[in-house]
């Protein structure tokens, strides 16, 4: 097994992403099978959605998300022979990518064992990496999946697994996957298989993966960009600071005024700071501003008598002098 | 209740520190933090400032009494002497003015023989935007430029016209504190 293994280790990248794609097109026969079996219908069905027809997207998503590791136990369990097993350890190996390392590791780990373990194993453990993971592993699936019609789609996920250190890892995985391919026999019907469905299998399969994620998905990782999130943050906080002439008015405002009012060297909060009692644009809390307004009502700054506060902002501070004034005062 | 607040309002007029140690009303506590914050942010501005000729710090245990010092400014008959103050705030300072004596004998016309000081911010033209650097500045400047129309001291309202023998009256009056 071993040397079976070494010497394939030149292919062993464009085999396997063979493999995933004869194990699409397998699963593919078996879709309706899956269908009544599999309560969350997993990535799996994505993939064999690909094949065969259109696959609703929010089935899609849910298989990203929890529905993968169901799937693939349920296959497990339901294991006709050795061919299926093979697929679902394939399977396992094959959704790694959309993982993040640990599932990979996981995956690695799985194959040590015996097989069905081992799909049970990396099964539940890609459902709770991605569930933890989150953004980027899904956002590489979409990636992988896009890129899985030519050869190099497994160079270029590469690449993204270096950025994330965890290129050993699936190499690991990949020799693994390879050992167990050969072991059953089965890679040479892999091969000649391969070849006839790939062509149909990018076609059919560009249309579904092309959108991984809906925006509005609920399962959608929140670490993915989200153009609704980035269109809708600069909307709010204009709501928040733009609202209108009299918020901008304030914000200028806010930028010449102190921090602490100068009479009690209190933290001048956002009211306050945009509370102009005078003209002559000495600025002070609506505690202290209340506290002068009830004396001698003069300004601070300049002497001048205080106006009556009919306007809104003197009404403001009065209102809210008002419920400080519990407090007696001299 | 009341007597205690009348209580605390004479401590503070003289020593302060009966009406911190005191317990006092909430109400009062909460316009002694307030004060508090002010006068410690005062000190620090004060020390910050590094103004020549003025400085001020608060007495050893009570942060409402300080002891200012003020040198005469040059070119002026008090050019060479020093002169300590005593500032007392309320306990509604800012709002209201502190209180400040000169603790040194000052032949002036706008100060007394107990040291009390006729300086209108001091009195109706005070703002809680003064504080005790503006206020030691203030009455810096004022031992150059008296207001003689309404003297304290009648001898040096009379005098301050002859610089001359002003200075000279300054320099044997002038007895610095240990």
């Amino acid at each position: 097994m071993d040397v079976i293994s070494n010497s394939k280790d030149a292919n062993k990248k464009k085999r396997v992403n063979r493999s995933a794609k004869l194990k699409q097109s397998k699963l593919d026969v078996r879709r309706e099978q899956w269908l009544s079996q599999v309560k969350n219908k997993g990535s799996k069905e994505e993939n064999k959605g690909g094949v065969g027809a259109k696959v609703p997207v929010s089935d899609m998503h849910e298989g990203n998300e929890g529905g993968r590791g169901v799937a693939i136990a349920k296959l497990v369990i339901s294991a006709v022979g050795e061919e299926n097993e093979n697929e679902g350890l394939l399977m396992s190996d094959w959704d790694s990518p959309s993982n993040s390392p640990t599932s990979n590791m996981s995956c690695s780990l799985a194959s040590n064992m015996s097989n069905r373990s081992v799909i049970n194993f990396a099964g539940s453990s890609c459902r709770s990496s991605t569930s933890s993971s989150g953004g980027c592993g899904c956002f590489y699936s979409d990636m992988t999946e896009e890129d899985d019609g030519d050869d190099g789609c497994l160079d270029d996920w590469e690449a993204i697994a270096d950025a994330l250190a965890a290129e050993d890892v699936k190499n690991e995985c990949e020799n693994k996957t390879d050992e167990n391919e050969n072991e059953n026999g089965v890679e040479m019907s892999f091969e000649s298989e391969t070849e006839r469905v790939k062509e149909g299998v990018v076609e059919d399969r560009e249309k579904v993966n092309c959108r991984a994620w809906r925006p509005d998905d609920a399962y959608r990782p929140q670490g993915l960009p989200n153009l609704l999130k980035q269109n809708s943050f600069p909307m709010n906080s204009d709501r928040h600071y733009g609202g209108g002439t009299v918020w901008g008015f304030k914000n200028v405002g806010m930028s010449l005024a102190p921090l602490t009012c100068p009479i009690c060297c209190e933290d001048l909060d956002l009211t306050d700071s945009s509370f102009l009692p005078c003209p002559c644009g000495y600025r002070l809390c609506l505690f202290c501003y209340k506290r002068i307004f009830e004396d001698n009502g003069r300004c601070p700054g300049c002497r001048k008598q205080y106006e009556q506060p009919d306007q809104g902002n003197a009404n403001a501070a009065l209102k809210l002098a008002r419920s400080y004034s519990m407090i007696p005062r001299r | 209740m009341s007597t205690t607040m009348n209580n605390n309002q004479d401590n503070t007029s003289n020593t302060t520190t009966s009406s911190i140690k005191q317990p006092l009303q909430s109400a009062r506590s909460v316009d002694t933090q307030s004060v508090l914050k002010r006068l410690q942010s005062e000190l620090m501005a004060l020390m910050m400032s590094g103004d020549s000729g003025i400085s001020a710090f608060p007495e050893e245990d009570n942060i409402f009494c300080w002891k200012g010092t003020i040198s005469g400014s040059k070119d002026t008959v008090f050019e060479g002497t020093e002169y300590k103050l005593s500032l007392s705030f309320p306990n509604d300072y800012p709002f209201k003015p502190p209180k400040v004596k000169f603790e040194t004998g000052c032949f002036h016309p706008n100060v007394d023989v107990f040291g009390t000081i006729c300086l209108d911010i001091l009195q109706d033209k005070w703002s809680s935007a003064y504080d005790v650097r503006t206020i030691l500045i203030s009455i810096q400047s004022l031992l150059g430029e008296p207001n003689t129309s309404s003297p304290l001291n009648n001898q040096a309202a009379a005098l301050w016209s002859n610089q001359e023998e002003y200075r000279k009256m300054v320099q044997k009056l002038y007895k610095p504190v240990a």
